[in-house]
């Protein structure tokens, strides 16, 4: 019994131990902040909440400045290029990685390649696009570009290319086309590997600054991080406002890795696969 | 690649459906990636601010670039913000693998703690840390006040702003650094630490011959992953300095930003983005040239 408690395991908690107070204290500050009055935060402890607790800069948040508004269209924003994503990239791995067609190798190729081009070289010239679509403070000008990715196709070819081939001949055998294959098959057996994907892509695109920053000028379009950006450009700062601000946002997410931690697990193994 | 080579002879029924599938992320990954790239190229000959008609200027773009004092110093300042922040990140992940992997209680607790920084919002995380760093009233110095410390101007002095935004960048970087380590050190197989055991090898020895070269893709990986991401990080800059304060922490995805959308220099900024392009190209094709040299039992 003694020998689990060995210096290896307390060193290793101790290290663990203090990494996850850096880690979460960030956090706590910020939620002991948003739970009190202006006046108190200067002069209270850091960590210390007064009962009953003072949800004054909730109030704010969602009543004055329209986070709710924010939070709308950035849901829909989200599900709309998670949805998508989750369409074209499936189908383009599907292809990749059962279908024979000639050149198939160099395309794929040069998808991977686009996943070393940075959004910021990509940016000026996108948004010149974008201007000469029309599509300059629209949410569709957010979507459109959005609704493919390298990584997602590289993620499930990877996944595809494991499927067992027993399945595809007997299907071929009963006629099915690829389509009829791809859809009546493959994809009701692809549940993790989708959900993972999906995840991955509401979290990236809930958490996208730059782009909606560039594009979006009017605020019943703003989404939820221009919306935070903006309570900065205020005058005076309002602790307790930016910091209610922050749980708001950040809320969502970490409600979403609690109900699929696996999947974000997964999908961080998953895109060192690609080194 | 192929995944049999021995039939490569094509049925065009299926060629058909194959180029029908990839027609959707084909088309919108050559409209929104490849087309883009190379007319940044083209952009950045002209002087363009978006409303006219662009003017061409030859290479006149980037020879006012390696002239431009503030173009050089942002390169060289993002150099110093990868090459700080990166090693460090990669270090304290790798330790923090490590200790996760001993067979210990409380691993999801630790996971979560580790991973929250990861999926939070870069704006949400920015508007926290500028409230951690502020000089009269942020968490920081109020610590440092219990010590004794006088207040330092974590954001507010141009000597230690750039360390407080590579600090913030560290604390974003390590859970997934530490998701991937821990993934690769639990793939090494078992067998070769009971042979490592039973040719009497320690601790210390186990770990630089066993562990570390057979993590050491991973590292690769994280590295050049750190290195692209760090060279367009814009978030954290625009909302925790704005590139200040003196335009201390000015990196060149904010450069960029800065140049083509709040000055309208679209022509200049796209030169500056088609360099940084060619930076991480460089990058790019070095991981791909040497990695088998450099790193241990990678397969191509």
């Amino acid at each position: 019994m003694l020998k689990q408690f060995s210096f290896r395991k307390i060193s290793a908690h101790l290290v663990l131990l203090f990494g996850a107070v850096f880690m979460v204290t960030p956090f706590i500050w910020s939620i002991t902040t948003s739970l009190k009055p202006l006046e108190n935060v200067f002069n209270t402890p850091p960590f210390q909440i007064t009962f009953p607790l003072n949800f004054d800069a909730y109030i704010t948040i969602l009543g004055k400045i329209n986070f709710g508004l924010f939070t709308m269209n950035t849901f829909k924003i989200a599900v709309l290029i998670t949805v998508g994503q989750l369409i074209t990239c499936s189908m383009a791995g599907y292809a990749f990685a059962r279908i024979k067609f000639p050149g198939r190798d160099f395309l794929f190729i040069l998808f991977l390649i686009t996943m070393m081009v940075p959004a910021t070289v990509t940016m000026i010239p996108n948004f010149i696009l974008m201007s000469k679509f029309g599509w300059v403070n629209t949410h569709t000008g957010l979507i459109i570009p959005a609704l493919a990715s390298a990584f997602g196709t590289f993620l499930m070819r990877q996944f595809f290319l494991s499927f067992p081939s027993d399945l595809e001949d007997a299907a071929k055998l009963d006629g099915c086309n690829p389509f009829a294959f791809y859809w009546r098959i493959l994809l009701p057996n692809s549940k993790p590997i989708m959900a993972t994907l999906g995840v991955m892509t509401f979290q990236w695109v809930w958490n996208d600054f730059q782009w909606p920053l560039i594009m979006i000028n009017s605020e019943s379009k703003r989404t939820l991080q221009v919306g935070l950006s903006y309570l900065l450009n205020e005058n005076y700062i309002d602790w307790p406002v930016l910091m209610a601000g922050s749980v708001v946002t950040i809320l969502p997410v970490i409600i979403l890795f609690f109900f699929a931690q696996k999947n974000f697990v997964e999908s961080i193994k998953l895109s060192g696969l690609k080194g | 690649m192929v995944s049999n080579k021995l039939k490569k002879k094509y049925y065009w029924k299926d060629a058909i459906w194959g180029y029908l599938f990839i027609l959707p992320s084909m088309l919108l990954v050559l409209t929104f990636v490849f087309i883009p790239v190379i007319s940044s190229f083209g952009i950045s000959l002209t002087q363009w601010n978006i409303f006219g008609s662009p003017e061409f200027l030859g290479f006149a773009n980037y020879q006012k670039i390696f002239s431009n004092q503030l173009a050089l110093f942002t390169y060289k300042n993002t150099f110093i913000f990868s090459f700080i922040s990166i090693p460090i990140t990669i270090f304290l992940s790798l330790l923090l693998s490590i200790a996760l992997n001993q067979k210990i209680k409380g691993i999801s607790f630790y996971r979560t703690s580790y991973y929250l920084p990861v999926i939070s919002a870069s704006v949400a995380v920015s508007l926290v840390f500028l409230w951690i760093f502020d000089t009269n009233y942020g968490l920081l110095n109020r610590t440092l006040s219990i010590f004794g410390i006088d207040p330092i101007g974590w954001l507010t002095n141009p000597k230690v702003a750039l360390y407080s935004v590579i600090l913030v960048s560290i604390w974003r970087g390590l859970g997934f650094n530490m998701i991937i380590f821990l993934a690769a050190i639990q793939d090494i197989p078992r067998y070769l630490y009971d042979a490592a055991n039973i040719d009497g090898a320690d601790k210390k020895q186990t770990f630089f011959n066993i562990t570390l070269p057979l993590v050491s893709p991973a590292i690769f990986f994280t590295f050049i992953t750190g290195i692209i991401g760090s060279f367009q990080s814009f978030d954290l800059i625009y909302s925790m300095t704005q590139g200040g304060p003196a335009r201390a922490t000015y990196l060149i995805g904010f450069l960029i930003w800065k140049e083509a959308f709040d000055y309208l220099h679209m022509g200049y900024g796209a030169a500056l983005s088609f360099i940084l392009f060619l930076i991480i190209l460089v990058f790019t094709l070095i991981q791909w040239f040497f990695r088998k040299k450099w790193v241990y039992g990678e397969e191509v």
